[in-house]
């Protein structure tokens, strides 16, 4: 009998781990971790709509777009969109392979790697579900503050949309094959979110292109915090690659990583522990 | 065939005083961690910047032209700071499967049924991290007070800056134990290493995160309360005799801190138990 097509196999499985992954206890730490922002905007929309003088940066009123802008930068794109594609990513097969279920995805008549694609697609539809909307209410609680106009802002929120999105492809996609190979992966995505790429981002060279960050905050178009000398820092050596190089660069992250990990699933040996 | 006695047997062995055997588990632990080749590098890694203040300090006492590299109690301050990130990590590779492996492979049972209070198993379990985050932090920078002795061959630095020792000590205590007992709390919360890693990394960065948006806005820093991390960095700074960095009192920083490492007691004290009463 002809094995079903990966397409239509990697859709199997997708239908089958988006339900899991979206009614799990793990939901829970995400609702935490998008429900955070959102309690933040709720507070900073209340004290500014208390206080007439609302926030001031350097003695000049805070214009809600650019308090909406360091929230992007400081909450989502440091933080929740690597977290995320650290969690889920390595979590995609290393979470089977601890449950000892593994088996009996891999004893069904579907391709190996229909496994890994379905479950990055839940994956993908699961954060991106969780993540927009969370983004969207703290934009609309936000923006309005401080004289903000939502429909001068709205297009800016169209490109954070799709810069969210493809930040936690890009994640998830690299964390995937990390997950796939590495026998600790959490530890190696940790290292490389919060150790290899904040650290590289300070050094002159080339280096920070061996990081997702570097083109994803290409896409970004407010304006980078100044929030620690770490950030100035940042700030006097960033380089910009161009939005088109830097969409080029991100889906070839995504595609090589995930091609990788396809390999790797088909290759390797899962032993289970006994 | 020979037929073996499958009947009663007395324990043969020397019993362990009363109180001795959170012991046991201190030292199966560390063992467990010290025969795997990946943390004894991380151990190693964690050193490199006492190696890099070692020269420092070395160029500072014999070429006058690097006397401005010459060590202050800044130095030591800073040098623990730069150690945070190593703390980070050894956390959570040690940390996060100390009591989530036990509670995934039922083993907590198995623990609770020996000769051994829960309190024991907590204490051998944080005696494992303590030991390890003791030897990243504490042992460090008191080997590099030793090596500014050896190396300006006198004692005038460390009679002027007695308080070193101490200070040293206590603000790598205090650390080690808020980061010990947080991890040890969080890893009785669930059954996957991996799930609690991610939480005690989202306790670190997200408080930090939230901490930023809120000193952006404001430009002020009196809501560095909320992070974990700069509550950390605001004791240190009053231990060392050093000015804070931030607005709020190094009392109520003092207090979260205090507040962090109760909150962590009352979860293990919920959460290690040897049946699970499920309602």
């Amino acid at each position: 009998m002809k094995p079903p097509p990966l397409v239509q196999s990697s859709v199997r499985i997708f239908d089958l781990s988006l339900g899991q992954m979206l009614w799990s206890r793990r939901s829970v730490f995400l609702g935490v971790l998008l429900g955070g922002p959102v309690l933040l905007a709720l507070a900073l929309r209340i004290v500014s709509t208390l206080y007439e003088a609302g926030f001031r940066i350097n003695g000049v009123r805070a214009a809600g777009a650019s308090i909406f802008g360091m929230m992007i930068w400081l909450l989502y794109l440091r933080f929740i969109v690597p977290i995320l594609g650290v969690f889920y990513g390595t979590a995609l097969i290393a979470d089977e392979v601890d449950d000892k279920t593994i088996t009996y995805l891999f004893t069904r008549p579907i391709p190996r790697r229909a496994v890994l694609f379905g479950k990055f697609l839940a994956y993908l539809a699961c954060t991106v579900l969780l993540v927009l909307p969370s983004v969207m209410l703290v934009f609309f609680l936000v923006v309005p503050t401080g004289g903000g106009s939502i429909g001068a802002a709205f297009p800016s929120l169209v490109g954070d949309f799709g810069m969210l999105i493809a930040g936690l492809a890009a994640y998830g996609a690299v964390f995937a094959f990390v997950g796939t190979r590495v026998k600790r992966p959490l530890i190696v995505g940790l290292v490389f979110s919060f150790g290899w790429e904040p650290t590289v981002l300070l050094l002159p060279g080339y280096l920070k292109r061996l990081t997702v960050a570097y083109y994803l905050q290409a896409l970004v178009k407010h304006e980078m915090p100044q929030d620690s000398a770490v950030s100035v820092l940042m700030q006097v050596f960033r380089e910009v690659p161009s939005v088109a190089a830097s969409l080029v660069c991100l889906a070839a992250i995504v595609a090589g990583t995930l091609w990788l990990s396809g390999r790797a699933v088909e290759n390797r040996e899962y032993v289970l522990e006994q | 065939m020979p037929i073996h006695d499958q009947g009663y047997r007395r324990y043969g062995g020397d019993k362990a005083p009363r109180g001795q055997a959170w012991m046991v588990i201190a030292r199966n632990g560390i063992r467990h961690m010290l025969g795997k080749r990946a943390f004894l590098g991380l151990l190693l890694l964690s050193w490199f910047p006492f190696f890099v203040r070692a020269v420092q300090i070395y160029a500072a006492a014999n070429l006058p032209q690097a006397a401005f590299l010459a060590p202050t109690p800044e130095t030591f301050r800073q040098f623990l700071d730069q150690q945070q990130i190593f703390v980070f990590f050894v956390t959570v590779y040690v940390g996060a499967g100390l009591i989530a492996n036990d509670r995934r492979a039922n083993a907590l049972q198995i623990y609770l049924s020996k000769p051994l209070t829960r309190s024991e198993y907590v204490f051998g379990k944080l005696a494992i991290l303590m030991t390890f985050l003791l030897i990243v932090t504490w042992l460090p920078a008191i080997v590099l007070l030793i090596v500014q002795l050896a190396f300006a061959g006198n004692f005038t630095f460390l009679r002027n800056n007695i308080f070193l020792f101490p200070a040293i000590t206590v603000f790598a205590f205090i650390q080690v134990t808020l980061v010990a007992t947080a991890m040890l709390a969080l890893s009785s919360l669930s059954n996957s290493s991996r799930y609690v890693g991610i939480l005690y990394s989202a306790v670190i960065f997200f408080t930090q995160a939230i901490y930023g948006v809120l000193f952006a806005v404001t430009r002020s820093t009196s809501f560095s309360w909320i992070s974990f991390p700069a509550n950390l960095a605001q004791i240190g700074d009053v231990i060392f005799r050093l000015p804070p960095k931030y607005e709020t009192p190094w009392l109520v920083s003092l207090l979260v801190i205090a507040g962090v490492i109760a909150a962590s007691g009352l979860v293990l004290e919920r959460r290690v138990r040897g049946v699970e009463i499920v309602t």
